[in-house]
């Protein structure tokens, strides 16, 4: 599992590449933690190379939208597959999140 | 009264037709009570016509009677004095004895013409009277104080040349009465008339006969004489008036004076008068007295003769009034009865709609499809329930949840609608309690807490719950005071069941857990008192032998569904024509486990570290290559199992214990099933609320995401806790 945090256009980008299940959670949510001080900036969560996400990987991003929301940052998820989106759609994520 | 009330009161068809018969009641008690009266009046003339002439008849009679004594005495007494015409001093003789002989007769004179006995005088009249003390007197009293010949009775009777009676006359000289005289010619040896013989007779005897009696109280004679003197009437001062007179002063009706002189001309007949004071009056009259020429007239009052008549109408139509009030209030009570009646009809057909559709609903709550579970070849269900009335108090209820048949049988006690709340609010709480507590002490205690707070104290439910581990056939399950189930397979015998009270009796009970093992093409029976207790009409009952001999003489293997109706057909061809007594419920449960070829069977023991969850993902894939799934589904298997593993991970052993984990994968031509086995604390997993997808960002929690992900993915979720261990299987058709 690897992670690449990138500024593009005054946005955060997080590119998530490879499986985020359990094992792999603790460590992305260290490398996660570059985008909590978003002030001013939109978030963008680029899951083109992501292939698995577990409960772990989506509780990550839900903490992390618990933690930008009231910043005033959008974030964004972009490049979702549809096995991926399908997992979205039943815990109700899908809801949560903006698509791009 | 409000006038639109009125009018709709008035315009009810039982309102009029009630007037309608209250009135044609009237016209016709009516009618009869007038033709009777018109009848009645008919008679009551004839009669009172029949009784006047008999009045004057007999009035008559006697008047002529005393008449006829004296001119027999006169007449006979002529003779003497015919024979003594030669001794004129002596006819005091005669006279005399005439006087003593005849108590109707006060005085006689013999009255001679003029100069008959030139001795004697122009005048000769000897007369002797007898006073008022009896006393005889005689003189002769003829002379020119005296002038008889003079007299117009005189002339007239010497001219009637036969006897004759004079007009009545008031002698204020003499007797200070009203006297008649009679008298009747002598003659000489040559036949001629010298005098006459008179006698004078008092008439005060009149008054008394003719005032004798009357046919009514108030009816009165009147006597006249031929010239129309009035000689006996009620009214003391008009005797001796001429009574055509006293008519023309007295009164307006001339039909009066007409009547006097109808009675002069010696007529008879009857008339109808008006008095002054506008009563009606009927006069009958007839002559009488013979050759005196007196007429008599019966005068009743009609308001008399018809008193008794309108009395009687007036009762009878006091009678009818309080006939038709009666009549009224009858009908008016009738018609309230009626529309009572109506009411308690028409509240009678809502109750039974409403009892209708509780039925529907109460039908409704029992599991739909029979058996339920279709597409389960390892469970065979089959529940009946005959309510005794529209809705009753039996209920059972069925339903799989993660691998695990839940199921429960009762009774609540009594019958109808109470009884059937009550159900209503069992199964209720049976299917909430249910979806997160497995055991069925708990889910029993947990009723019966519930129902108790509740439930009314003379109320109470028997239950039975089971929840049969479909995987294992491990059957846990809890009596409360119903009848024990009936377990079939090659022979049939009870389930031993604890002696638990009844739901709803005490709130602080604790229920206890039973267990036994199913074997497979087995049947678990459960009836309720209803079976065992159906009465034939001679009140004997079908009774558990009855039930344990269609069991025993029937197919051990036959579907549950068979088994229902085999034992509904028995109970009703038992009961016959008599009516069901009470609700009964009848539920098979038959575990059947089919036999599928294994395809794959590999098992993986990971340590419980997060950290080996790729080493599951790898375990996971090979099991789903085996069974070519394709690549979304496998990830999505992925994702169910890593859930479940790192759950139990979690959870089974504290934080700093170290443990096993246990992950076997069997897959046949249908499922491909995971089971995960550990040595932790007990867990259930499925007992877990549900999480709500629905709520915001800001109200989710982070937590129970990973067993929805697991139930989403798989087609079923079980927990059991066999031997201090937790099994979950989680399976998933192919």
């Amino acid at each position: 599992m690897k992670t690449t945090f990138k500024e593009e256009n005054g946005n955060f980008v997080m590119y998530f590449e490879g499986r985020l299940d359990t094992a792999a959670a603790p460590n992305v949510e260290q490398e996660m933690k570059v985008l909590y001080e978003s002030e001013g900036h939109d978030i963008i969560l680029d899951c083109t190379q992501l292939d698995y996400i577990s409960s772990s990987g989506l509780r990550l991003f839900l903490s992390l939208l618990k933690i930008a929301k009231p910043k005033g940052s959008h974030v964004f998820i972009t490049g979702l597959n549809d096995d991926l989106r399908q997992v979205f759609a039943m815990t109700g994520f899908i809801n949560l999140f903006e698509f791009k | 009264m409000n006038i639109p009330g009125f009018k709709q009161w008035f315009n009810s068809l039982q309102t009029r037709s009630a007037l309608g018969i209250i009135i044609l009641a009237g016209v016709l008690i009516e009618a009869t009570s007038a033709v009777q009266y018109w009848y009645a009046s008919k008679r009551l003339q004839e009669e009172v016509q029949q009784r006047a002439e008999s009045e004057l008849r007999i009035k008559n009679l006697e008047i002529q009677k005393v008449m006829i004594a004296v001119e027999t005495a006169i007449n006979n007494s002529a003779a003497s004095v015919e024979e003594l015409l030669s001794q004129p001093d002596s006819l005091y003789k005669i006279a005399r004895r005439i006087v003593e002989q005849n108590n109707h007769i006060v005085g006689v004179g013999m009255l001679f013409k003029a100069n008959y006995y030139p001795q004697k005088g122009r005048w000769y009249e000897p007369y002797v009277v007898q006073r008022n003390d009896g006393k005889i007197e005689q003189a002769q009293i003829g002379g020119p104080n005296h002038d008889y010949l003079n007299a117009n009775w005189f002339k007239a009777a010497i001219a009637a040349e036969r006897g004759y009676w004079s007009e009545p006359y008031y002698d204020e000289a003499g007797a200070m009465m009203m006297l008649s005289t009679y008298s009747t010619p002598i003659r000489n040896s040559q036949g001629e008339t010298v005098g006459l013989l008179v006698a004078d007779v008092p008439l005060d005897w009149l008054s008394e006969v003719i005032n004798a009696q009357h046919i009514y109280s108030s009816s009165y004679d009147v006597l006249i004489s031929r010239t129309g003197q009035i000689m006996v009437c009620p009214v003391e001062s008009l005797v001796m008036q001429n009574c055509i007179e006293v008519a023309k002063t007295k009164f307006k009706d001339t039909t009066i004076s007409n009547v006097n002189s109808q009675m002069m001309a010696m007529k008879s007949g009857k008339a109808t008068v008006t008095d002054d004071q506008g009563e009606k009056k009927y006069i009958f009259y007839a002559p009488v007295g013979g050759d005196a020429g007196w007429s008599m007239a019966v005068v009743c009052s009609e308001s008399e003769i018809y008193h008794g008549l309108r009395q009687l109408r007036f009762h009878l139509l006091v009678l009818m009034f309080i006939g038709l009030a009666l009549l009224t209030y009858i009908l008016i009570r009738t018609i309230q009865g009626f529309k009572r009646l109506q009411e308690v009809y028409a509240e009678k057909e809502r109750i039974g709609c409403e009892l209708h559709i509780a039925s529907t609903i109460q039908m409704g709550m029992l599991p739909k499809t029979c058996p339920s579970t279709p597409e389960r070849d390892d469970i065979d269900v089959f529940g009946q329930l005959t309510p005794a009335k529209e809705v009753g108090g039996d209920l059972y209820d069925y339903y799989i949840r993660d691998e695990k048949l839940f199921f429960c049988i009762g009774d609540v006690s009594g019958k109808g609608i109470p009884a059937s709340l009550v159900m209503a609010v069992t199964r209720s709480l049976f299917r909430t309690i249910s979806t997160h507590e497995a055991l069925p002490d708990r889910i029993v205690t947990a009723i019966n807490e519930s129902m108790s707070e509740t439930i009314e104290s003379n109320m109470f439910v028997t239950l039975f719950v089971g929840v049969l581990d479909l995987p294992t056939g491990h059957l846990c399950y809890c009596n409360a005071g119903h009848n024990a189930p009936l377990l079939i397979n090659e022979n049939a015998e009870f389930l031993p069941v604890d002696n638990n009270i009844p739901i709803g009796i005490m709130a602080d009970w604790k229920y206890s857990n039973q267990e036994s093992l199913i074997g497979l093409d087995t049947t678990l029976f459960l009836y309720t008192d209803g079976l065992t207790e159906a009465e034939r009409t001679d009140h004997t009952q079908f009774g558990i032998e009855r039930v344990c001999e269609v069991i025993k003489n029937s197919d051990k293997h036959q579907s549950s569904k068979a088994l229902v109706n085999h034992m509904s057909d028995a109970v009703n061809q038992f009961v016959g024509e008599a009516d069901q007594s009470d609700d009964m419920t009848l539920l098979g449960v038959k575990y059947i486990k089919q036999h599928r070829a294994t395809l794959f069977s590999e098992s993986i023991t990971l340590p419980n570290n997060v950290q080996e969850v790729p080493k599951l993902n790898e375990f996971v894939d090979k099991a789903c290559e085996a069974v070519k799934l394709d690549m979304s589904t496998t990830m999505k298997l992925n994702l169910a199992i890593e859930e479940a593993v790192v759950n139990v991970m979690n959870y089974a052993y504290p934080a700093g214990t170290e443990g096993t984990v246990k992950i076997e994968a069997v897959a046949n031509d249908v499922r491909l099933k995971f089971v995960i086995t550990d040595k932790g604390t007990a867990f259930d997993p499925t007992a877990k609320k549900e999480v709500d997808t629905t709520l915001s960002a800001e109200e989710r929690s982070i937590g129970g995401l990973g067993i929805h992900l697991v139930r989403q993915i798989m087609d079923s979720i079980n927990y059991e806790r066999v031997n201090g261990m937790n099994v979950l299987t989680l399976r998933k058709k192919l």
